[in-house]
């Protein structure tokens, strides 16, 4: 009996698998099917786990609501369960909208999701389940389709911590097909400095545990609910002995920009493959096509609006000129907010030789940092929708907005994780807290995700 | 027909022609630096080699030339959603062994980089390469007297790059129609960037040819122009001496050292005359038309492409230990110039056989080898000579030579302490190679019965023989006219099928005659009768 034998389970659709179809959401992957699997699918059932099926997703991984795929838009599993009036539909979040969604309505009790920016916790956050992103390298990116390469993370979503916690055994392995997965020396080195920190809490204890609260994360769009549920997270916590401290990330101004230029960048290049010509379909052979304009047609159609505006966005940061101004400055900018991060925890960060240790404030260390997930709760499919169908960009772009809870430990690679800790008291739709650790601390996080879930909804 | 007013026209064409090559072509003038009019040229190339290890350089599918089409690819070498790259070790090795063959320095960190642009060749959209951070920077080739050059020049290395290869399109094949084979997509290939140091079509030829010698005798590369698996970019430019340099162009698709020597003077000649015609010299990409001798333009450098470049995100930065680099540098073999310069002295070699050693794939190892304990000079002869002319007859490259190092010399022993003739050792080389034998030479000298013929009883028996059965001949020669003397000799070489040897035999002979060598072979047939029966002996073993 392997370790989730039995367990159902969803795959987001842009995780290569050979017996299911691998769309990404979009129409260009129309009827795609890989020739091979990726990692992660392969380790999930070699562990027993069964794959029910693939699931919706934001189109190549673009967007945070979900209404950008070809399968149409997710619906927020409360619109089934209350049988809610159009009107009132809400979003199930993205881009792991899908699998979010499928969680939230047991149709399977966990599902795999891919978070570069936020994919799988915003979601988790808006649905009310468990969304967990490992520390960068530990999961194998290997068949699953790249949006972003320095920043997508294989992610979790689940309902209890306990059942992502079991997934992320299964999946979190080397693997020497993925040049970015992290080597088993240091692999092993993390672990034993995770395991020591672990086993300083147990459950209910948390006595000695500094939690981080920082400052800069209480940005103005963010509703008043939310608030309320961050809050009574700092309490709950509190109460089972922690202590609370209250810290500054200087830098987390930058991390939006910074996030959008460089994963735009990326995906402006990941994306230039998909020209109809070895798989997917060639079209616009017709009159008046010529060879530079061979692929145009193709992408064009096979691409939706946002994955076109995003292509558009990441050509131009990458054009010689906007190199040097926009590129760059945001790689600089993404150090500066892993410094942040590296000043603020007590745990030294594996990646670097010597970080550049804060001189003697040990008074302003923290053990996790606790956030919301999401800057509101789940929005009604209405104001997303309308967004979406204006042609003003600039409208669209306000949409990035939402990630930015998210964004920063998915610059700096740490593990972070989304708890379902409430419900909105305007609107009674869930709203998640996010827990973020140092580097490579992942059995860690989710020991202290467990303490924070044991609220009861 | 031509009528004599034309000719007379085309012979003033020819002689103008030839004129005005001498003032422009640097290839032929003595001093080749020297154009005419103080005018000079720049010339830069660039070097696209094809990595000769077994694998691509980020898939483990094999490399491969003129395999079928498309049987050689990967879900990575074709782009496909999710795939990685995974750095290919040896082609790493190949590219630092290079280096250090270059004199470039090996650069304990590199990075590698996306190059965008679309083509169906380029199934990813961009090609992965080390635009920033190289491998290895600087370096330098040197050319000599001995590569054929007036005065010596050192060629400058920009630097050394790793890259992909594309795949390659085939327009027109089926009309309306490109076909695309991916066998070579993801082929690693090593970038070498010269400086602008070359002033002749005749030193950049040079420059080719050393760098092929240098790249195949490392062994990171097949280095052939003809099969692609060298591809050079020339920069051509020119200026008046003292002035700023000029525009460049760059010349491709140059599928040849001669085609990149004639295709560079050309485009000086074109270049001169634009401007002295007052045109201004756009930077252009062209090509090279062999008949008409003229370049003429692909693309527009002006509407070239921003390749976006940007770090490749997926592969970390590769860095090399000192020890590592210090380790490769160790398996060095000889270079061609140190080589050359050794064999001259160690086997008293002329430079050009020296240089027909160096060229041929295989043959100096094997050379080398044969001459142990053995006389250079008759290894050379045999090898060079005979062994390379039978090769050459029959179109089989020296790198496919079926005789061993072994065989080589048991023949030349044999040769040498008489127990076959000269002759006879080439015959036995021509069944060694016709037939791909293993068998030693002493095999098929006794399967075919060909040892030398040394005992002068015998030889003896059968001059008087023959002498007793042409008794009149015989007299002649006896009185004095030498002139029937080869007709003996001839006989007595197809009686003896060519065993015999011929200073032995030569003696029996003028025994059993009564008379002097010396007086037989004053006779200026002497030495062709012995090639001529060689010949017909030749005629009759067909």
């Amino acid at each position: 009996m392997g370790p989730l034998d039995g367990m159902l389970m969803g795959i987001k659709d842009n995780f290569c698998t050979s017996t299911l179809p691998t769309t990404c959401g979009s129409v260009m992957l129309k009827g795609f099917t890989s020739p091979y699997d990726a990692t992660v699918v392969k380790l999930l059932e070699a562990s027993g786990a069964i794959l029910i099926g693939k699931t919706n997703m934001d189109e190549f991984g673009m967007g945070s609501a979900n209404v950008y795929s070809d399968s149409g838009v997710v619906q927020h599993p409360f619109t089934c369960e209350k049988d809610v009036k159009e009107e009132d539909r809400r979003v199930a979040g993205g881009s792991s909208g899908g699998s979010a969604a499928a969680v939230g309505m047991k149709m399977c009790t966990a599902a795999l999701g891919s978070d570069t920016g936020g994919s799988v916790r915003l979601p988790a956050s808006y649905c009310g389940v468990v969304g967990f992103k490992p520390s960068y390298g530990r999961c194998s990116r290997n068949g699953l389709v790249a949006y972003a390469n320095s920043l997508d993370t294989v992610g979790i979503l689940s309902g209890t911590v306990k059942q992502a916690s079991v997934v992320y055994d299964a999946i979190s392995k080397h693997d020497p097909k993925d040049p970015s997965s992290m080597p088993d020396k240091l692999r092993s080195k993390l672990d034993e400095s995770d395991s020591i920190l672990r086993s300083q809490w147990t459950k209910g204890n948390l006595k000695g545990l500094v939690v981080g609260i920082p400052q800069e994360y209480y940005v103005d769009p963010m509703s008043d609910d939310v608030v309320d549920v961050w809050r009574s997270g700092i309490q709950f916590l509190k109460e089972q002995g922690a202590t609370i401290q209250s810290i500054s990330l200087p830098h987390t101004h930058l991390a939006l920009p910074a996030y959008y230029i460089i994963a735009l960048a990326e995906a402006s290049s990941n994306l230039a493959r998909y020209d109809g010509v070895r798989f997917g379909k060639l079209k616009g052979q017709g009159e008046g096509w010529c060879d530079m304009m061979l692929y145009a047609d193709t992408r064009a159609e096979g691409f939706g609006a946002e994955v076109q505006r995003r292509i558009l966005l990441g050509t131009h940061v990458l054009t010689a000129g906007t190199f040097d101004t926009l590129f760059l400055p945001a790689q600089k900018a993404r150090r500066l907010i892993q410094a942040d991060f590296d000043q603020v925890f007590y745990q030294h960060n594996a990646l670097y030789e010597s970080s550049v240790e804060q001189e003697g404030q040990e008074s302003t260390k923290v053990h996790v940092i606790l956030t919301p997930s999401a800057i509101s709760s789940a929005p009604r499919m209405t104001d997303v929708l309308e967004r979406h169908e204006s042609s003003n960009d600039v409208k669209a772009v306000d949409a990035y907005m939402n990630d930015v809870m998210t964004v920063p430990a998915s610059l700096a690679g740490l593990p972070a994780i989304t708890v379902p800790f409430g419900k909105s008291a305007v609107d009674g739709y869930p709203i998640g807290l996010q827990l973020m650790a140092q580097y490579g601390h992942d059995g860690f996080l989710l020991s202290i995700a467990n303490s924070l879930a044991k609220k009861q909804k | 027909m031509l009528l004599s007013g034309s000719r007379f026209y085309s012979r003033r064409l020819l002689i103008r022609n030839h004129f005005q090559r001498a003032t422009f072509a640097t290839a032929t003038s003595q001093n080749h630096r020297y154009i005419k009019d103080n005018w000079e040229a720049i010339i830069g190339i660039e070097v696209h080699a094809q990595i000769n290890s077994n694998t691509k350089l980020f898939s483990d599918t094999p490399t491969s030339f003129n395999d079928l089409v498309n049987t050689n690819i990967s879900t990575i070498d074709a782009a496909f959603p999710g795939v990685q790259p995974t750095l290919n070790g040896r082609c790493v090795e190949l590219a630092v062994k290079t280096a250090l063959a270059l004199d470039s320095k090996v650069q304990s960190l590199s990075t590698f980089d996306r190059k965008h642009y679309f083509y169906p060749d380029l199934p990813q959209g961009y090609q992965i390469t080390q635009q920033r951070e190289p491998i290895a920077r600087g370096g330098s080739i040197s050319l000599t007297q001995l590569d054929g050059l007036d005065e010596p020049i050192k060629v400058g290395i920009e630097q050394l790059q790793l890259e992909q290869d594309t795949g390659k399109s085939m327009h027109d094949m089926r009309p309306g129609f490109t076909l695309l084979d991916l066998n070579r997509a993801g082929t690693g290939l090593m970038e070498i960037v010269t400086k602008p140091d070359m002033r002749s079509s005749h030193e950049a030829g040079l420059l080719v040819k050393k760098l092929q010698a240098i790249l195949r005798s490392v062994g990171s590369s097949k280095a052939n122009m003809e099969e692609g698996s060298m591809r050079c970019d020339v920069n051509v430019s020119v200026h008046k001496i003292g002035e700023p340099f000029g525009t460049r162009c760059e010349l491709k698709n140059l599928n040849s050292v001669r085609f990149l020597s004639m295709a560079i003077d050309a485009e000086i000649k074109r270049q001169i005359i634009a401007i002295e015609q007052g045109e201004i010299i756009e930077s252009e990409t062209r090509g090279y038309d062999v008949s008409s001798d003229k370049t003429f333009k692909l693309r527009g450098k002006e509407s070239a492409l921003d390749y976006r470049f940007m770090p490749e995100p997926d592969l970390p930065p590769l860095i090399l230990s000192s020890d590592y680099i210090e380790s490769v540098g160790s398996t060095l073999p000889e270079l061609p110039d140190q080589c050359r310069t050794r064999i001259m002295e160690q086997y008293e070699l002329s430079l050009t056989d020296a240089n027909v050693l160096l060229n041929e794939s295989g043959s100096l190892v094997f050379y080398e080898k044969v001459c142990i304990g053995r006389n250079p000079r008759f290894v050379v002869n045999w090898t060079l000579h005979e062994l390379f002319g039978q090769l050459a007859s029959r179109s089989i490259p020296f790198q496919e030579n079926p005789i061993s190092e072994q065989q080589m010399g048991s023949l030349l022993d044999l040769i040498q302490n008489g127990t076959i003739t000269g002759p006879t050792g080439k015959s036995v080389l021509k069944v060694m190679l016709e037939e791909r034998s293993n068998e030693m030479p002493m095999k098929i000298v006794e399967s075919k019965g060909w040892a030398r013929m040394g005992d002068s009883e015998k030889l003896k028996t059968l001059c008087e023989n023959l002498i007793s059965q042409h008794v009149e001949k015989a007299e002649t020669i006896r009185n004095g006219e030498p002139k029937m003397y080869n007709w003996f000799i001839g006989q007595l070489m197809r009686e003896t099928k060519g065993l015999a040897d011929p200073t032995e035999l030569n003696n029996a002979l003028c025994n059993a005659l009564g008379c002097k060598l010396e007086d037989m072979t004053s006779a200026p047939a002497g030495g062709s009768a012995i090639k001529k029966t060689k010949k017909s002996k030749g005629k009759k073993g067909m």
